[in-house]
């Protein structure tokens, strides 16, 4: 039999990768490179790794969900990435869909739990 | 540090052109940046590079997240009717050069040394030809398919109308007819391409065997193109006959303007004069096949000199008859659709 944990994980990280987005979003109102947002997003739960991060920030950029800069006035020239007027609309749709999604998720999870037998009775 | 410029060049190497130089500046950023937080003030060595390579994971999944799609020539929809047709080509012009190779050693047994070492060359050429243009054209059928799949997907024009409809029997076409066709074109190339001086009447005078040509071979070279064209549309209808395997009004246009196409093409290159063996009627006589005042003689030089004439009403009604019976087959599938 496959092990519960391994399966969890696996599952688990299919359910991060849509979260992930919003969380990147969320974060970028103000312009960040790529490396200040992991331990930002680390600090609030949102584990994620750079080699993860850095494709979704130029695909959100492809998409127009992002606008992008170098800053070369540093030591190391960075990339930092601004969320866009466009994207800042779909964050917020976003965000409204997400919260629709756990109301739907606690009541289906709720009935889950009150179908079963809880002896109280 | 020399083993991060190789990891860079490793995942840069595996996308397009115009995205490297930027997303090499951002990775090269993104290293640094990792390394100084194992080791500040500049004091990494190379086990914390090789550290925070291994966090980043190994450059072809890099590449492959930066990308977001996998590339193909020929993609996993067409790779089973790809092969199908590369497999068939490549067996047929193997069996058409084999039997070129035993018309050869039988019609002059002493040369078989040159005769195999050219049967050899042969082999390579064609066999190389082949597979080029199987995959040039299956290259394009899918790169159609991958374009029109993108624009469907786009314009969420998806209908369950638009599902196709489960072959019957009728509808489908054999496997066999389209191997044949390709077959059949395969040995009409491989004969004009290497033995057309093997097309004429055969004389046998001591244990010599020789051949008096029909075709003037010198003159038949410069129709070589045609003969190449002729040829890939006949594998290219015949490749798509293999892919959709279903008779369709668009599959029987299809069939119909290949077939006009090569038929003109062909007619035109045997109504020139030139191209006949001029001393034909000559070298009969001197054969001792005729000889003049002979009964027949008339006959023989007479025929000869409508030849092309016969030629081409004959291919010309063979090939209405093909696109009669093909219309006929799509007609009754029609009828009982």
């Amino acid at each position: 039999m496959a092990d519960v944990n391994e399966t969890i994980n696996g599952l688990l990280s299919e359910l991060r990768r849509g979260t992930i987005v919003i969380g990147v979003l969320s974060q970028l109102s103000e312009p960040q490179y790529g490396y200040s947002l992991v331990p930002v997003l680390g600090e609030k739960g949102l584990a994620v790794d750079a080699g993860t991060l850095y494709p979704l920030l130029r695909r959100l950029e492809k998409q127009e969900l992002l606008e992008s800069k170098w800053d070369t006035n540093e030591a190391r020239p960075r990339k930092y990435y601004l969320l866009s007027p466009f994207g800042r609309e779909v964050y917020e749709g976003l965000c409204l869909e997400w919260r629709k999604l756990i109301i739907s998720m606690e009541a289906i999870m709720d009935e889950d739990k009150g179908g079963e037998p809880d002896g109280s009775d | 540090m020399e083993v991060i410029d190789r990891y860079i060049y490793a995942v840069t190497q595996r996308l397009p052109e115009q995205q490297r130089a930027d997303i090499k500046q951002e990775l090269r950023g993104l290293i640094d940046d990792m390394l100084e937080e194992r080791a500040p003030a500049h004091q990494a060595t190379r086990e914390d590079a090789e550290s925070v390579l291994l966090e980043l994971g190994h450059p072809n999944a890099l590449a492959a997240k930066y990308r977001g799609y996998d590339r193909y020539l020929i993609g996993p929809m067409m790779f089973e009717p790809y092969l199908t047709t590369l497999k068939i080509v490549l067996i047929s012009i193997g069996i058409a050069l084999t039997v070129v190779f035993a018309i050869e050693t039988i019609v002059a047994p002493t040369d078989i040394l040159e005769h195999f070492t050219s049967y050899l060359v042969s082999l390579v050429t064609a066999g190389a030809q082949g597979f080029g243009w199987v995959t040039i054209v299956c290259a394009l059928i899918d790169f159609r398919q991958q374009k029109e799949a993108a624009s469907a997907s786009v314009n969420k024009g998806w209908k369950p109308s638009d599902l196709p409809h489960i072959p019957d029997m009728n509808t489908q076409i054999k496997l066999s007819e389209p191997i044949a066709g390709i077959i059949f074109t395969v040995l009409f190339t491989v004969l004009c391409l290497y033995s057309i001086e093997l097309l004429g009447v055969w004389r046998l005078h001591d244990g010599e065997r020789y051949v008096i040509p029909f075709l003037n071979a010198d003159v038949f070279q410069n129709y070589m193109p045609i003969i190449w064209v002729v040829a890939a549309l006949g594998i290219l209808k015949e490749s798509i006959r293999i892919i959709v395997r279903k008779r369709t009004g668009k599959m029987l246009a299809l069939h119909i303007v290949v077939g006009v196409a090569a038929t003109v093409l062909i007619c035109i290159m045997l109504a020139d004069p030139a191209i006949w063996n001029p001393d034909f009627i000559q070298q009969l006589e001197a054969a001792g096949f005729l000889s003049a005042g002979a009964e027949g003689y008339d006959t023989v030089v007479s025929i000869w000199s409508e030849v092309t004439e016969w030629l081409v009403n004959i291919i010309g009604l063979f090939a209405l008859i093909d696109i009669i019976t093909e219309t006929y087959k799509w007609y009754r599938i029609k009828q009982t659709a």
